[in-house]
């Protein structure tokens, strides 16, 4: 009986060596498993961002043919393009997400129409699209609240103002009056730099989510 | 930007033309008259500068300096190939897709089934 226990605990603790190498082996498994259906997800957003990228750029080059048309070929054209000193109205900001440490992978932000010296105007993140987003209080202490709102709404229609300046400002390389359908192929392209900055950020979580399962695989292989 | 005329002009409609001291600008405008070797110096120098995040590049054009493109791989800037007016967007010839696709390829599925 004496002889029998040692090679009882052996045992058992070869079989628990067994059991751990199959919990990791399979927490390995799943975690490669939810790494290429993160790559396969990024993929297929990033095909379908590209489709719609193509659709909005159809539509500007249609609007800047149109404004081409009826203002003329020689008002519309890049030899009117002024090469003096000017910084870029809209700009990228570009961030590393702070949960990613080991990860390099960018973040990109759309800062549109803010000149220089002026507030930033960060894409989804104007303080006017956050109050209609937080509840608002009843009316109680009623002046207090009327000057806040005020306050706020001031905010917004500077800053709409802003927007409506710098857009103007643009357009005006081409002259004092713009045909509407360079107004539209405005929009239309910036709808276009949009779809562009969510395939930028869509693009870093494919190719890190692929970097993933790359190693995986090489980890695998031995 | 480097693209052909429509698409920079839009662009520049959309707010993004920058132009520093010296006249430089941020993008270069693809046309008939452009040589390769401007193609690729105006890649080099938008991949090697600072203040860009993200160069967009026509799909026709990058074709025209797919090895430049295809072996850039730093995150930042990033670089987006994109339809122009008069050449579809081919997939196929993306330069992220183009990595990303040996995944599928019947080679790594027999790898990973030895």
């Amino acid at each position: 009986m004496e002889q029998e226990t040692p090679i009882l605990e052996n045992v058992e603790q070869e079989l628990a060596i067994v059991e751990q190498q199959q919990r990791q082996q399979l927490a390995e498994e799943v975690e490669q498993s939810a790494n290429v259906l993160q790559f396969m997800d990024s993929l297929d957003a990033y095909l379908t961002l590209i489709h719609s990228l193509s659709s909005t750029l159809r539509q500007g080059w249609l609007d800047l043919a149109s404004a081409r048309h009826s203002m003329g070929v020689s008002r519309v054209n890049t030899v009117l393009l002024d090469h003096k000193f000017h910084p870029a109205s809209t700009s990228l900001l570009v961030t590393q997400d702070e949960e990613k440490v080991d990860s390099m992978e960018p973040h990109f932000t759309l800062c549109k129409w803010a000149s220089s010296g002026n507030e930033k105007l960060l894409l989804g993140e104007t303080q006017s699209d956050q109050d209609k987003l937080q509840p608002q209080p009843r009316r109680r202490g009623g002046s207090q609240l009327y000057e806040e709102k005020t306050s706020h709404e001031n905010k917004a229609s500077h800053q709409v103002d802003q927007v409506q300046r710098e857009r103007c400002k643009s357009l005006s390389v081409f002259g004092t009056l713009v045909s509407p359908k360079l107004r539209a192929a405005q929009l239309s392209f910036e709808t276009a730099l949009e779809t562009l900055v969510e395939i930028a950020n869509m693009r870093s979580t494919m190719l890190c989510a692929f970097d993933k399962v790359h190693k995986m695989q090489g980890d695998s292989k031995g | 930007m480097i693209a052909d005329e429509d698409t920079v002009v839009g662009f520049l409609l959309a707010g993004v033309g920058n132009v520093e001291l010296l006249r430089k600008t941020n993008y270069l405008i693809v046309d008939s008259k452009t040589t390769v070797k401007q193609i690729e110096d105006a890649f080099k120098e938008f991949t090697a500068r600072e203040d860009i995040a993200v160069v967009l590049i026509s799909q026709y054009v990058a074709n025209m300096i797919r090895f430049l493109v295809d072996s850039y791989n730093k995150p930042v800037p990033a670089i987006l190939e994109i339809p122009s007016k008069d050449h579809l967007y081919d997939p196929a010839h993306d330069s992220v897709l183009s990595r990303v696709k040996y995944l599928f390829s019947a080679e790594s599925v027999a790898s990973g089934r030895r």
